[in-house]
């Protein structure tokens, strides 16, 4: 066993992993939320990438790109609460993941209408610069999508604990009654979590079209039944749990791939993980009350 | 009296009507991947066939009648295409069917075109039961067996390079060219240091990469299409693996290019289609392609407008709609067109030379053709 091809492939794993916790946060905010799961939230993810590719192309300007993706799908978001899910709340959770599902399906197809099947590319993909860390050479777009991970959930979890807007928002998930009350505008919050859910996806999406070099409009298939098994897998509406289940299953996935391989592909891999897991803990990993 | 007159004018006119009906049009089928995971490939196809139609009906269609082209989109699942030829067949009483689908859809297809005896050619799926639905079912372009075997020979003896390592998309495509590459590995001095398999669906290919790095092997033999196989190249390359990778029609597009960068710099692939042809046909048709379609040709494209062109050409010479004339007309093909000249053996495969091509300076170019008649022989049965 090389050591540091074992020490490669970790960090590989990290760098996967980051890429699922940036896709399944915003997942798990409306989770924690609404009890929605909300499977059109890769269709966003989509559309943040496709954003990220053609602003690029067109202006030059990465950072740009990364600002009308994430402003355009958060409002977008916003909508999609607004016309498919608010009208739904008071329906049993399968009505809304049916609803969800169905919204995925037509997004992916109206983006095969509009951007056409082949995808779309960077003309010149920015951060693509080998760095050596520890021996291991990273893209600088890998370690952007690390580093954007750590950051965006830390300044999540503080907006949570420490502002008004994240207490009332945190009221607004354990006692709606009570928190309406105390003037706090359930709307409002909703459309928040909303708006930054999705803008984590079309962030996200950005990064996953940078990292492979494609925007394409099935490329939120994958991510669709993933994020849901990280964020069954990290505990429903933990955020820290969504964090650690997807680097978790990044990891996994990187070794099971190399020496598991030739027995189970690679998503089976995941879902075995899954499974072993919640066979132990049967809520996810940091389960909320 | 009147009524008599009337009567007979009547019928005059019926008669003259029938006698002077418009020409028919002649209806070829054409399942093809227009949404779904196949959807690129699937519009490149349609839009090779349709330019063949075009260019056919501008040359006066067949003996006279308009050729139309009907379109199903199976999104290259088999229980879309079996219903799809059903309809083909039954509805729309289509004379020849053609495939611009996977391997997948296209092998359910064959089996209820045989059943009906009608003609069906399929243009770029590569699984070997296709043809064995019967002697209705008719290939132009290579089993993936026979190009597997091909990559053999370019890595092992034109190449040079002995230690390989086999990276495969796990699917009817992927499998098929490694198994004829596996075949023939050892007779080329081939030793295969280790084999990875991937998804279709995968996009990052770490990992894998991490481990062909500690690997050490002289060229790598990977199967993929332009959408994984872009990211595939270029994360190997960012990830400081230098050797020449070597892949198949798959990796046949522009879009490789495009994904890839200058990672797909010295990428060499087995492919049916030469960018520097000497043919005039394979020259006619890039340009006539680039035209109509706006971007540059692909070998699916290509292969889509072969088999309009072998289905056309056998019903000219047919002369009649009927099915078992035309049958008997596309097996007696010998036709150049742009992916090399059609001819088939007793099981409906091809028999024609590999073409390899190379990026460089970011374009694909002609390298080689491999032309090893018996390295390359299709199965017969």
């Amino acid at each position: 066993m090389d050591p540091q091809l074992l020490f490669e492939l970790f960090v590989k794993g990290l760098v996967q992993g980051s890429i699922y916790a940036l896709i399944a946060v915003g997942l798990t905010l409306v989770y924690g939320l609404l009890r929605i799961l909300y499977i059109a939230h890769a269709g966003l993810f989509t559309l943040g990438g496709y954003c990220g590719v053609l602003v690029t192309n067109a202006t030059g300007s990465f950072p740009l790109a990364l600002a009308v993706a994430m402003v355009s799908v958060g409002l977008l978001g916003m909508v999609i609460y607004r016309l498919c899910y608010q009208p739904i709340l008071d329906q049993p959770p399968y009505v809304a993941l049916i609803a969800s599902i169905g919204l995925y399906i037509a997004l992916e197809e109206v983006y095969r209408l509009i951007f056409g099947p082949y995808g779309d590319s960077y003309d010149n993909p920015p951060f693509q610069e080998i760095v050596q860390v520890f021996g291991v050479g990273l893209k600088q777009a890998e370690i952007a999508t690390m580093v954007a991970t750590v950051v965006l959930l830390s300044i999540l979890g503080l907006l949570a604990a420490r502002t008004r807007v994240g207490i009332a928002w945190r009221a607004t998930v354990t006692a709606p009654n009570m928190a309406e009350s105390f003037g706090i505008s359930i709307l409002q919050v909703r459309y928040l979590n909303f708006f930054i859910g999705s803008a984590l996806a079309g962030f996200a999406g950005v990064m996953v079209a940078l990292l492979n070099n494609l925007a394409e409009p099935g490329m939120g298939a994958v991510p669709s039944y993933k994020a849901l098994a990280i964020i069954v897998l990290g505990g429903l509406g933990s955020v820290r749990g969504t964090l650690v289940a997807a680097l978790a299953l990044g990891v996994i996935e990187a070794y099971g791939t190399i020496y598991l391989g030739a027995l189970l592909d690679r998503d089976a891999i995941a879902f075995a993980f899954l499974i072993a897991v919640l066979m132990m803990r049967p809520k996810g990993l940091f389960a909320r009350a | 009296m009147i009524g008599k007159k009337i009567a007979a004018l009547a019928l005059g006119a019926v008669l003259f009507g029938a006698g002077g009906a418009a020409a028919e049009t002649v209806k070829i089928g054409f399942n093809v991947p227009l949404t779904g995971f196949a959807a690129a490939d699937g519009k490149s196809a349609l839009t090779g066939a349709q330019l063949a139609v075009e260019q056919a009906n501008a040359a006066g269609g067949i003996n006279g009648n308009k050729i139309e082209i009907i379109t199903y989109d199976d999104q290259a699942s088999p229980k879309n295409a079996a219903p799809g030829a059903v309809r083909l067949i039954e509805k729309d009483k289509v004379a020849v069917g053609i495939s611009g689908s996977y391997s997948g859809a296209t092998r359910a297809a064959a089996g209820v075109f045989q059943k009906a005896s009608v003609p069906y050619i399929s243009a770029y799926a590569i699984h070997p039961d296709i043809t064995r639905a019967g002697n209705y079912v008719f290939r132009t372009s290579f089993v993936g067996e026979v190009q597997g075997r091909a990559g053999a020979k370019l890595i092992g003896e034109m190449l040079g390079k002995k230690r390989v390592v086999v990276i495969t998309l796990k699917n009817d495509f992927g499998k098929s060219l490694a198994r004829g590459f596996k075949e023939k590995a050892a007779r080329f001095g081939i030793t295969i240091v280790n084999e990875y398999e991937y998804s279709i669906k995968d996009r990052q290919f770490g990992p894998i990469v991490s481990k062909v790095k500690a690997d050490k092997p002289d060229a790598i033999y990977a199967s993929g299409y332009f959408f994984t196989a872009g990211p595939l190249v270029s994360q190997l390359r960012s990830g400081g693996v230098d050797a020449v990778v070597v892949g198949q029609e798959g990796y046949d597009s522009v879009k490789f290019i495009k994904i890839a960068g200058k990672a797909s710099e010295g990428v060499i692939i087995t492919t049916s289609l030469d960018r520097d042809s000497k043919s005039q046909e394979t020259r006619d048709f890039i340009k006539a392609f680039e035209k109509k379609a706006g971007f540059p040709a692909d070998m699916v494209a290509a292969s889509g407008h072969t088999a309009v062109k072998v289905a056309v050409a056998a019903m000219r010479k047919a002369g009649t709609t009927d099915k078992k004339a035309i049958r008997d007309a596309i097996a007696a093909t010998n036709l150049v067109a742009s992916t090399g000249t059609i001819s088939f053996n007793g099981l409906g495969e091809v028999q024609k030379a590999v073409q390899v091509q190379i990026v460089k300076d970011g374009a694909f170019h002609h390298y080689a053709v491999i032309d090893d008649a018996k390295l390359l022989a299709p199965p017969a049965k």
